[in-house]
């Protein structure tokens, strides 16, 4: 025997170890594959149709399967057919079967075409449709984000306190309660609204001033909540004018900002419930007139701060000194912003939503050092339409509503995502 | 393979891109332009603002709660109890309650419903009916059974209904519709559209373009010169079937007669001639998107099969008439040059004559993306009354196999609806039908009014 040389040991050896682990790693993928139980079930029809026999196995895909997948589902059903003495075999054989890895809307259909002779048969079997996985990409003063909670009725604010979640639905409050599982729905009442809802309705919702439960505003209603002992809620609700809270109650002690060591009187703010936007008169006054808004942060600033709103126009404005400021800066800005305490550059950003196109809206944060909004992170995607936005009551972290839109055939989703800062 | 882009024309959720965004602002009038009738059943625009249904019909094809919040069925679906939403009133003020409903719903279909009695229990409207109505939520999802205040308005050109927008002025062709302050679900941010019917398509782009109309249509056989034209346009596809109805009696009582019309027709000339390749070819009757079997009903053109089934026999003239505008027509003079190929001798002649017609050509909605409550309704609109059992795609493909052996009804395309809208409408969305949902829109250039 012709000696063999170190460079084809090193090969053979290598070509082998390729093999082994590529064997591993395919035994691997087909163990854990998601196609056994489809391939196993089609299989079992096929054999009760065509019986043992020999037959010609054409696969061709229909469907949203990646091709590299097409191999592991031809050997799962060739060993399936085999293992019900169905051969698989070239194209002499008289027995055709062509398998169609087809979809529709909600699920994948594996179909089989059994041809023998003139005569064609049929099976079919349904595959659960694969989740989608997705990523966030992130950069510069960096804002992260964690989805909290997604649901599919609609959430216009929520609340997130040690142990509950409260979601404020446009006619229901649910709470929510820690679970091995996830969220566990606890409580859920209705608002009880007189008045026909607007179209886009709002809410905010705080923790309560004693630090139990919470404090609700709705259109035309205002809410409160507290625990009981025993674990469950009481809420009440009752039809309101009276002005929201712009500011959390609890992001004051005492009326002093912890960052700013500055004087902070919470605002409150009247909102028109017809039309969705806050009127424009606030209390305690700004000392100017202010426009229409729709949204409003008090920044804690040490030129004595000021009311930072957008008006129903889509202008940005500073209320400040006892005067009304234009803030520029801000074309990329969507209706909706708000304060966040990152501790990063001057202590506080304002993040607000995008005003590019609604499906694939994105949050940014911006300093405010003057009258010029100036980026102080990359966009933030989220996937979706940000339909409400609202500080964490620390505002060391933002709370974001994003709308995902449905995928095929299904019904708009609402994810509730906490945002918050990292400093590079 | 599937394609994404059909999927999610077919869910309908195409948004329009916005500019700078502000929340929308209440006001301003949008004004639409359409060839048509809006009142018309199962299209028009008028009845899906000014009416709701029981129930409504859900992105994923399943009925959701409107104007009843819950329903139970019992008995094997013999009996259906809906429960009423509270607090919702029509648009004259009136109060909506049970027999109301029941009131309209008689109204609506008689003694050709399809439950055999309805009576108002309480809150609660009851059906019941001889046989089992599996899909009735899904059936009361269609615009057939949207619920008007009976013995108010002009039930046919001007219904009062509990929709967003209620009826105020018919003149001059333009319909005036001015939003319902009190809407359960919620008041439009539009305080009114104004509806110009009847108007030609060539008008009704030059409108656009001139700023004069804010909606206007683009039919199937234009969508690709809108696209030329640069016309923002937001298309639903596959939501409407173009088929062809044949008598089974006459001339085509012979089932190979039926079977070699159907090999006969070239689907593909019909697509890319007629509907300027905007018509997904369909051999089947629900689209492939919603069953993924489409691909076991083949297409494709046989006309030696024709000749071969039709086997010397020369029916006498067979009468042809096409439902709907032009393209209909020239879809019909192209169908019966295909026939005539097969040795077929046809004539066209106009559609409503009251001679027998032994071909009918016709647009059928979708109105479903659930492919039972689909197929029903399909099946319902070509006048085949037949209750669809099964819900697997087993099931429901030997059922359209069935029906389609009989070569009674010829699925040909699939065609998109499709509609062109001018720069300051925001937040357009089509139903799954393709019709614009003007409730959530709002003008992008309406100065923002005082507080009401």
């Amino acid at each position: 025997m012709k000696p063999t040389s170190g460079f084809h040991r090193v090969a053979h050896f290598a070509i082998l170890l390729l093999s082994l682990s590529a064997s591993i790693g395919l035994a691997a993928n087909d163990a854990s594959s998601p196609w056994e139980k489809p391939a196993a079930a089609l299989a079992e029809q096929i054999a009760a149709i065509l019986g043992p026999a020999q037959a010609q196995l054409i696969i061709r895909n229909n469907s949203q399967i990646p091709t590299n997948e097409i191999p592991v589902i031809r050997r799962l059903l060739e060993q399936d057919l085999k293992a019900r003495s169905i051969q698989a075999s070239g194209a002499e054989s008289a027995n055709i079967i062509r398998v169609t890895l087809s979809e529709n809307l909600r699920e994948r259909l594996w179909i089989a075409e059994i041809i023998e002779g003139n005569e064609t048969r049929l099976a079919m079997v349904r595959v659960e449709p694969a989740s989608l996985q997705q990523q966030a990409s992130i950069s510069g003063v960096t804002l992260r984000k964690q989805a909290v909670f997604t649901t599919l009725q609609p959430v216009i604010a929520a609340l997130q306190t040690a142990d509950n979640l409260v979601v404020i639905e446009p006619e229901e409050i649910a709470i929510f309660a820690h679970s091995p599982d996830g969220w566990k729905e606890q409580t859920r009442v209705g608002i009880g609204q007189k008045r026909p809802l607007p179209r886009d309705p709002r809410a905010v919702v705080y923790p309560a001033p004693n630090g139990q439960g919470f404090e609700a505003w709705v259109a035309g209603m205002s809410c409160s909540g507290s625990p009981q002992p025993s674990a469950d809620w009481t809420i009440h609700c009752r039809e309101s004018d009276d002005p929201w809270f712009l500011t959390p109650p609890q992001s004051t002690q005492n009326g002093v900002s912890a960052d700013m060591n500055i004087q902070v009187t919470p605002l409150r703010a009247f909102y028109n419930s017809a039309r969705d936007y806050f009127t424009g008169v606030v209390t305690p006054s700004m000392g100017a007139d202010l426009p229409p808004f729709y949204t409003a942060v008090l920044l804690p600033r040490s030129d004595g701060g000021g009311l930072l709103l957008n008006g129903i126009d889509g202008k940005l404005m500073l209320a400040t000194g006892g005067a009304l400021k234009a803030v520029s800066g801000a074309r990329d800005w969507g209706s909706d912003f708000v304060l966040l305490s990152s501790g990063c550059g001057a202590g506080t950003q304002i993040v607000a939503s995008g005003s590019g196109e609604a499906t694939a809206d994105s949050l940014r944060a911006y300093d405010l050092p003057a009258l010029e909004a100036i980026p102080a992170s990359a966009p933030l995607t989220m996937d979706g339409t940000v339909s409400a936005l609202w500080s964490a009551p620390d505002d060391k972290s933002i709370f974001a509503v994003v709308r995902k839109p449905a995928a095929a055939g299904q019904n708009d989703s609402y994810e509730v995502d906490r945002v918050t800062a990292n400093c590079n | 393979m599937l394609r994404q882009t059909a999927i999610s024309c077919l869910v309908a959720a195409l948004v329009l891109p916005a500019g700078a965004r502000t929340r929308p602002h209440y006001g301003g009038t949008l004004h639409v332009e359409v060839e048509g009738d809006p009142w018309q059943r199962s299209s028009g625009l008028a009845r899906s603002l000014v009416l709701d249904g029981l129930t409504a019909m859900s992105p994923d094809g399943t009925a959701q709660p409107a104007l009843a919040v819950d329903w139970k069925s019992e008995n094997g679906n013999h009996r259906w109890q809906f429960r009423l939403r509270p607090g919702v009133h029509f648009q004259d003020g009136s109060l909506l309650n049970s027999a109301a409903v029941v009131a309209s719903l008689t109204d609506i279909c008689g003694a050709g419903c399809p439950w055999t009695a309805i009576r108002a229990i309480g809150s609660s409207v009851i059906f019941t009916s001889d046989s089992p109505l599996a899909n009735l939520p899904e059936l009361l999802a269609g615009d057939d059974y949207r619920i008007a205040l009976a013995g108010a308005g002009n039930p046919v050109t001007a219904p009062v209904g509990t929709g967003p927008f209620q009826f105020t002025a018919f003149s001059n062709g333009i319909l005036t519709l001015a939003a319902n302050e009190n809407c359960w679900q919620g008041r439009p941010f539009l305080d009114a559209i104004e509806i110009r019917t009847n108007r030609s398509i060539q008008y009704q782009w030059l409108d656009l373009s001139v700023g004069r109309a804010d909606l206007v249509e683009v039919p199937a056989e234009q969508l690709r010169q809108a696209h030329d034209q640069r016309l923002t346009v937001v298309a639903a596809s596959s939501v409407s079937l173009l088929a062809l109805a044949v008598s089974d009696s006459g001339a085509l009582a012979n089932p190979n007669l039926r079977a070699a019309i159907a090999l006969a027709i070239d689907r593909g000339a019909l697509s890319n001639v007629i509907f300027q390749k905007q018509g997904e070819i369909t051999a089947s009757l629900l689209p492939a998107e919603v069953t993924g079997y489409g691909f076991l009903l083949p297409a494709e053109r046989d006309l030696n099969k024709a000749h071969e089934l039709r086997g010397g026999v020369a029916p006498p003239l067979l009468t042809f008439a096409a439902e709907g505008g032009p393209a209909m027509q020239l879809a019909a003079q192209r169908i019966a040059l295909n026939l005539r190929d097969a040795g077929f001798n046809v004539q066209v002649v106009a559609s409503g004559a009251s001679q027998h017609v032994d071909l009918t050509l016709r647009r059928v909605a979708l109105e479903s993306i659930q492919p039972q409550p689909a197929l029903e309704s399909i099946l319902r609109a070509a006048g085949l009354a037949i209750q669809v059992s099964e819900s697997t795609p087993e099931g429901l493909y030997k059922i359209e196999r069935q029906i389609l052996d009989a070569h009674t009804l010829i699925p040909l395309l699939y065609l998109p609806r499709a509609w062109a809208v001018g720069g300051r409408a925001r937040d357009l969305r089509l139903s799954l039908e393709g019709t614009p949902q003007l409730a959530n829109v709002s003008l992008s250039d309406v100065q923002p009014e005082a507080a009401p």
